[in-house]
């Protein structure tokens, strides 16, 4: 791969099962060294496109380009290595027989001893399979994952099954990977997690890409929220909505919540007619930038 | 296709069946008890049959049951394993489809060269004897060759049902079978005319065609209007064909229902 190319490129890619269309006409760019998280609700598409994205099934219609190259020829050279989130391992195998026997069939790999060290199994490594915990069955998928150092890491959901913990220890071990210059894609409904970890959110629903940018980029299109303690009992904040032009308020015993595209319009006026206390301004979480953009459409999701 | 790789894997494919307790006490350990039992502990063994004796007739059966077993697990576990992902992990390294395919069916043989080798070896040391040398190599050679198609049956199994109980439900049914496929005790009469259309009848009457050449073994005492009685190749040979392609046409309906889901 040339230097500043895209470590993935998908260009008007469709997917359709039957009468559902699962990837609906997506585009999207990852440049090398960018760490993406793919959000969206279950049946938004995401493992279906990541499925195309290996090589597993071919679009509709649409290319998909992947360190260069053709998704199935970039998979099996070890170019791009995959966290799965089906089954797929032998219970009868040890953790470092797993690994020794997923490396066996790779052209070349990455000293097993290192690779074990760094996705954290080592001190399983005498395990069953069969016998694993949930999260340490993921680290060892993780670690089948860098056997090759690929510089393209796929992960479809890579903590499903973990504890608050197992997560946290995780996408630390994640971390240090990308920071060795990998590209990494990611899908994951957990908001938290493309919220804390990723350097740009894609955000899918219905098959289709609704919205694309960083965290920042998408929370600043929002309301602001200003939060505060009602101070004049004699003025009525539905007054002051209503002056402003602020449609979203809400009060709970003395504390009321505006939001609103002007916030220093609004903290202005109520600050200047003494008419809150505590005011707190703070932009939108990804949570509420989530279920703006997927919980409002619900119909034609699929399940 | 590598072949470095397809040998690395098949290495490790074989390996890890080699190890898996459970199988391998259906694939090694009782087919030799079983010779042991039937062909050395019954005293019978010295007897000759055909161009042989008695225990080598026991010894072929124990061969070709415990190839039989084998080749029916292999080809289980590999559509199981396939359908729980295991394909997909293996597909994202250098081993190719046609790789992990031909790398399952060299194992599968590998695992059925084992209870034939393990059963001959025994075989050897207590007793068991064929005219001329060469009679313990075709007949060798016969048990692999027929163990071959229930890999068809054991993929068939799993096809149909999806689950590692399946598999294991239709190696059990191979025990029946072996019953009726006069692995175990002779059968006359009735018994003998229904076990003529079982899918191991055939087999192991082939496997034992160097020595035996289609004379059945009469069960019990032998009156004094005893007629031998003879299966002709012919038979056999049709017998093998029809439940091949049962076991073949099982596969290719059960893969067809699979894909239009």
């Amino acid at each position: 791969m040339k230097l500043n190319e895209n470590a993935l490129a998908v260009s008007g890619v469709t997917k359709r099962f039957g009468s559902l269309t699962a990837v609906d006409d997506v585009s999207l760019m990852v440049p090398a060294g960018e760490i993406v998280a793919l959000l969206g609700p279950n049946g938004a598409g995401k493992t279906t496109l990541l499925d195309m994205v290996l090589g597993f099934t071919s679009p509709a219609s649409g290319t998909i380009t992947v360190m260069g190259r053709e998704p199935r020829a970039a998979a099996t050279s070890g170019e791009v290595g995959a966290v799965l989130q089906t089954r797929g391992l032998l219970d009868d195998l040890t953790v470092s027989e797993t690994l020794r026997m997923v490396a066996a069939c790779h052209q070349r790999h990455l000293p097993l001893a290192d690779v074990m060290g760094r996705a954290g199994i080592t001190d399983f490594g005498s395990t069953k399979v069969g016998k694993c915990s949930g999260g340490q069955v993921q680290r060892l998928r993780f670690a089948l994952s860098l056997l090759t150092d690929p510089q393209l890491l796929i992960l479809d959901e890579p903590t499903a099954g973990m504890d608050a913990g197992a997560r946290r220890d995780f996408w630390q071990t994640m971390h240090a990977e990308a920071e060795r210059g990998r590209t990494v894609v990611f899908a994951t409904h957990y908001l938290q997690e493309a919220d804390d970890y990723a350097d740009r959110v894609i955000l899918m629903r219905s098959g289709k890409v609704v919205a694309d940018g960083t965290v920042a980029e998408m929370t600043a299109t929002q309301d602001r929220i200003i939060h505060g303690i009602w101070l004049r009992a004699e003025v009525d904040p539905a007054d002051v909505a209503r002056k402003l032009g602020v449609h979203d308020w809400s009060r709970e015993d003395s504390r009321v919540r505006f939001a609103t595209a002007d916030s220093d319009e609004l903290a202005r006026h109520v600050l200047g007619e003494n008419l809150m206390r505590d005011l707190e301004i703070s932009r939108p979480s990804m949570e509420s930038v989530f279920f703006e953009l997927t919980d409002s459409h619900e119909e034609g999701v699929l399940r | 296709m590598n072949g470095r790789i397809v040998a690395r894997y098949t290495a490790w494919e074989f390996w890890r069946n080699v190890r898996m307790v459970d199988s391998t006490f259906f694939v090694i350990v009782l087919p030799a008890a079983m010779y042991l039992m039937f062909g050395v502990g019954m005293n019978e063994g010295e007897m000759s049959a055909g161009h042989g004796n008695i225990a080598a007739y026991v010894m072929t059966s124990m061969a070709v049951y415990g190839a039989v077993i084998a080749t029916t697990a292999m080809a289980g576990s590999a559509a199981i394993e396939r359908n729980y992902g295991w394909g997909r992990q293996l597909s994202l390294t250098g081993l190719s489809n046609g790789g992990y395919f031909s790398g399952k069916m060299l194992a599968s043989v590998a695992m059925a060269i084992v209870p034939i080798l393990t059963v001959f070896v025994v075989g050897v040391a207590t007793g068991a004897q064929f005219d001329g040398v060469w009679r313990w190599f075709a007949v060798a050679g016969l048990c692999l060759l027929v163990a071959l198609p229930f890999g068809f049956y054991g993929l068939g199994a799993a096809l149909l049902f999806r689950s590692e109980t399946a598999v294991s439900a239709a190696s059990g049914i191979l025990v029946i079978l072996s019953f009726f496929g006069n692995l175990f005790v002779p059968l006359s009469g009735t018994m003998l005319a229904i076990a003529k259309f079982t899918p191991l009848y055939g087999v192991a009457t082939l496997a034992r065609w160097p020595q035996m050449e289609g004379f059945i073994i009469p069960m019990g005492e032998v009156g004094p209007g005893y007629v031998p009685e003879f299966d002709s190749l012919p038979l056999v040979l049709a017998n093998i064909a029809v439940w091949t392609l049962i076991f073949v046409g099982i596969c290719v309906l059960a893969a067809r229902r699979r894909t239009q889901r």
